[in-house]
């Protein structure tokens, strides 16, 4: 059917180019290789299947990105990670008192630190974090993404880097 | 505005939404109003920037293993198959079944052959466009860094001088490369050298030298041609600020201000022509 071929090749043309940015998405939520690429590998069988329903001029990256997370949130670590955060909400969440930590310049030219700080961010703030600053999404989209209002996506973008400064402040102690 | 009044600073949200750029038109101004009088907000804006830049290097991280695109192309293209396939078996004899299978899987297997052949060329180009997209990204935030920290009061350059003759003997021995500065005169007036510093760009050193035009502050970083793998396309600007690029057969500059693009060119002319004088001197 010449319709279907179509379809499925401006499918490929708007996902394919996704793939490694969804590979990416997919490690820091999963922790690992298998796992990403399966999670991957499902995500595009399942938005080729539903690519009918996506509207066109609407924003095909946050689609797909929402997909692959509804998509990792069935998933055996997707069901372990969000009960985690279900549990401790606001674990790592920071004073407001005291000076603003942005008061303070750091040197952010250690790659490995920053990784370390990332790595021990909550998943619910660095996945916020990370459709932001790494995907450069927008808030309204990763609002649609994360299937959360746009105020709760600017307030664990804010907690993501409030909490993310304090941990480099810790990490990199007096080097500061 | 309510975002900001001269007592109570940029509110830890409307600081992250200005840098990410989710401001409507007139808050961002007003915003960018109230830096200009505001050396605190500033200096968070700036240290935000910086971590917001660092954060997408860093988060860029996991890269997908070399046959994980054949796995996936293939897995598509099963899918994609499938459904059409199926309509044919259900009504031939079983015979007929095979050989009609066999007629169509030799049909599609050219177009499919080329379609998953087309896919692999599609992806690696845009793999190769998106690595190169984000490396000019992450190149220019983090030239655009560098030139904030130079406008805060908190950053002294390590040399201060106007003097072409201070300035570069005191490279020597601290970059792995020389260069040229060009002669005042040979400078339009109201161009003014103002000092230098040694940096890192992309983790390759690099000298900075700080001009001002018209009052602006203008950051210019040279770097070695030899030692960047890859020439990354900057954008022509970022937030509000031109960067301008220019290569001589030895070097790489880069100019980052808000002053007017014509100016900022003419600064970049008379420093290439004064590295085709280091090029006739050697």
């Amino acid at each position: 059917m010449p319709s279907a071929t179509t379809r499925s090749a401006d499918f490929e043309q708007l996902a394919l180019p996704l793939f490694a940015s969804l590979y990416n998405h997919a490690f820091w939520l999963t922790r690992n290789q298998a796992e990403a690429e399966d999670l991957v590998q499902e995500t595009f069988s399942k938005a080729l299947r539903a690519f009918d329903n996506f509207q066109p001029g609407t924003n095909f990256k946050a689609w797909i990105f929402r997909i692959l997370r509804n998509t990792f949130l069935t998933t055996r670590t997707g069901i372990a990670t969000s009960r985690t955060v279900e549990d401790h909400p606001y674990t790592l969440d920071t004073i407001a008192a005291g000076p603003t930590p942005e008061d303070t310049l750091i040197r952010l030219d250690n790659q490995a630190t920053l990784h370390a700080a990332l790595e021990r961010l909550q998943p619910q703030l660095r996945e916020a974090l990370l459709l932001c600053d790494v995907e450069e999404i927008k808030y309204k989209d990763i609002a649609v993404i994360l299937d959360v209002p746009i105020g709760t996506v600017m307030s664990r973008i804010s907690r993501a880097r409030r909490t993310l400064r304090q941990l480099l402040q810790s990490q990199l102690g007096e080097s500061l | 505005m309510n975002q900001t009044t001269p007592t109570n600073h940029l509110d830890p949200d409307h600081l992250n939404a200005f840098i990410d750029g989710e401001l409507p038109p007139v808050e961002q101004l007003g915003i960018e109003q109230h830096l200009t009088t505001c050396h605190a907000c500033t200096l968070r804006i700036l240290s935000a920037t910086q971590l917001k830049a660092a954060t997408a290097r860093a988060g860029q991280r996991f890269a997908p293993p070399p046959d994980a695109l054949a796995r996936l192309t293939a897995q598509l293209h099963a899918q994609q198959a499938t459904p059409e396939q199926r309509p044919q078996t259900n009504q031939q004899p079983q015979d007929e079944t095979k050989k009609a299978a066999r007629i169509y899987s030799m049909a599609s297997f050219r177009p499919a052959a080329w379609a998953a052949l087309a896919a692999a060329i599609l992806l690696t180009i845009s793999l190769l466009g998106w690595r190169q997209l984000h490396q000019s990204n992450t190149l220019a935030a983090e030239l655009l860094d560098q030139h904030l920290f130079t406008l805060s009061n908190a950053a002294t350059p390590q040399v201060i001088s106007a003097d072409r003759h201070t300035v570069k003997p005191w490279f020597q021995g601290r970059l792995p490369f020389s260069f040229n500065l060009p002669d005042a005169t040979a400078l339009l007036p109201d161009t003014t050298l103002k000092g230098a510093d040694l940096t890192y760009l992309n983790g390759q050193p690099a000298a900075l030298l700080l001009f001002t035009i018209h009052k602006h502050e203008v950051s210019v970083f040279l770097t070695q041609r030899s030692t960047s793998p890859t020439l990354v396309t900057l954008p022509s600007s970022r937030a509000g600020f031109t960067l301008h690029t220019a290569t001589t057969p030895d070097l790489r500059i880069v100019a980052v201000s808000d002053v007017n693009p014509a100016d900022l060119d003419n600064l970049i002319a008379a420093l290439v022509k004064a590295q085709a004088s280091l090029q006739i001197s050697k």
